[in-house]
């Protein structure tokens, strides 16, 4: 080995550059909100002042923030719920063999690399009120008689999210269970085949049970990522549906972005 | 088997992949028809009277190179600085022994977890203060913020596959350390270093929350801030906005058909 004084060179140069990075755009801004949260400043009065927990206080008791805390959980529910039936039964479709798989398996990754301003101007394209295509389809059909505001309305704009986020996000999941779909082993099959069982029985016997860290994991980490989602809410409802009462739906993550006094976008005050 | 059993999950492949394919489809479809023909609805969902208008009118009548060329820039610099930085900490990590080293890993994949939002505003407030927003300095580093610890992990754990006998070797015969790094050890990182590359490149490209607090400057939007702009005004042009958002899906189509293989090895950690 090197003499150790080398290796301390090298040590430090390798890993000073990413620890530098890491503290100064990713540790300093949290501990900086963090110890923001304890003063107080306003643009009135420009100085720090020492508050304790009553910034707390202020927003545990403030309504709106419960409403938005209510809201997250049933998006993330909701979304994370679709991702996982939709990964489930899209990979339980692909999981044969068949001429073109790969390109199908190529089509699924789109829409989730996709950025999500891509996604959330598709999507109200295709909802719109006036000049969707799936309004259009839904009248043609008879389905519905007027078209539906699906981003705006008060009742709907929550499930046109959720859709929206399961389009998105489904296919991580597809592509995780796909993958641990192809390496259960096919004597296990076999065995319940000879063993009388069916194909649903075979499903929940062998299938779901090599399934479940899959989707364990894929619940876990879609759900610490929906529940922080900004960006695609915000694109498509800017917080909240056109005219609805400002302070009516948003998650927390969306809220801050709401609740500043002027109009969008509210700057924090430097 | 009845007809039914055996053609049934062929229908309902069938309509799972509508499903996935239609927005596409539909997106492609309204970015080549012409303007007229979108305020007149009920639309035509097969159509052959393509016409480019849509994208002269969004190339010269819009800001979307300017938009374009940010974008770019920003995610060219992140590209770089994170292989740099990611590449050496990988190397650091799984060759030498150091105090803080378990720490670092931890706080590495901790600060992944850190909801973007959170970190967005109080970089909103320093940016303010250093003048460094509407920067590409900025926003460079806070693309960095998203992408790193990422990068970080992937380079640590791609180092670990590149055996150390192939530097010892090198060693024996003579090279330095950092000959050894330069000739031995990068060139047998290679599909590691490009994942990272992709990788920083897709979220920069993606990103729209970090953008959309620091480049206020309308010179200085990127493309997901500059399209969303597009949408506020009053009387969408639909046409133009479905070509913009075809283009700036160009990346990811390329990067999908052909460098599948690198993404779904990194997918089980991408955001």
């Amino acid at each position: 080995m090197r003499g150790s004084a080398e290796q301390r060179k090298w040590v430090l140069a390798t890993t000073a550059p990413a620890l530098l990075f890491l503290l100064v755009i990713a540790y300093l801004p949290i501990a900086y909100a963090v110890s923001l949260s304890f003063f107080k400043k306003t643009a009135f009065n420009p100085t720090m002042k020492w508050v304790g927990l009553a910034n707390y206080q202020f927003i545990f008791e403030e309504p709106e923030l419960w409403n938005a805390f209510w809201r997250s959980v049933v998006f993330t529910l909701g979304a994370v719920g679709l991702q996982l039936v939709w990964g489930l039964v899209s990979a339980l479709l692909l999981n044969r063999a068949f001429k073109g798989l790969n390109q199908v398996r190529s089509l699924f990754v789109l829409p989730y690399l996709l950025p999500s301003i891509v996604v959330a101007l598709v999507f109200q394209w295709l909802l719109s009120q006036e000049y969707g295509v799936v309004n259009q389809v839904l009248m043609q059909t008879g389905v519905v008689t007027r078209p539906i505001n699906f981003f705006g309305g008060l009742g709907t704009a929550m499930w046109a999210v959720i859709g929206m986020a399961g389009w998105q996000y489904g296919s991580f999941a597809t592509l995780l269970i796909l993958a641990r779909l192809q390496s259960i082993n096919p004597k296990l099959y076999e065995a319940a085949a000879v063993s009388g069982a069916g194909t649903l029985r075979a499903f929940r016997d062998v299938t779901l049970p090599n399934l479940r860290t899959t989707l364990i994991v894929i619940a876990l980490l879609r759900g610490i990522w929906m529940f922080n989602k900004f960006d695609s809410i915000w694109l498509v409802t800017h917080g909240g549906p056109l005219k609805a009462p400002r302070r009516c739906r948003s998650t927390p993550i969306v809220w801050p972005s709401r609740s500043s006094t002027s109009a969008w976008p509210p700057r924090p005050a430097p | 088997m009845s007809r039914l059993q055996r053609s049934g999950p062929l229908v309902l492949l069938l309509v799972v992949l509508v499903l996935v394919a239609f927005p596409f489809y539909w997106m492609l479809l309204t970015s080549v028809t012409p303007r007229e023909a979108l305020f007149r609805p009920p639309y035509r969902l097969f159509r052959l009277d393509f016409s480019l208008g849509n994208y002269r009118e969004l190339l010269f009548a819009t800001e979307f190179v300017r938009y374009f060329a940010n974008s770019l820039i920003a995610a060219v610099g992140a590209i770089v600085l994170n292989v740099i930085a990611a590449t050496l900490a990988g190397y650091g990590l799984t060759r030498f022994a150091f105090p803080g080293k378990k720490t670092f890993a931890f706080g590495t994949l901790f600060s992944y977890m850190f909801p973007p939002m959170l970190m967005a505003i109080p970089l909103y407030i320093l940016f303010s203060a250093l003048q460094m927003r509407n920067t590409y300095t900025g926003l460079i580093l806070a693309h960095m913020a998203i992408s790193l610890p990422l990068n970080i992990w992937l380079m640590w754990q791609y180092f670990q596959i590149v055996p150390l006998s192939l530097e010892e070797a090198a060693w024996t015969s003579g090279a330095s350390r950092l000959a050894a790094l330069r000739q031995v050890c990068l060139p047998s990182a290679r599909p590691g270093i490009l994942s990272v590359a992709i990788f920083s490149f897709a979220l920069s490209w993606n990103d729209f929350t970090f953008a959309f607090l620091l480049q206020t400057d309308r010179k200085m939007f990127t493309l997901p801030v500059g399209l969303a702009s597009f949408v506020e005004q009053t009387g969408v042009h639909w046409g133009m906005v479905m070509a913009a958002a075809v283009l700036v899906s160009v990346p990811t189509f390329l990067l999908v058909f052909f460098l599948q293989r690198y993404l779904l090895s990194g997918l089980r950690t991408a955001g």
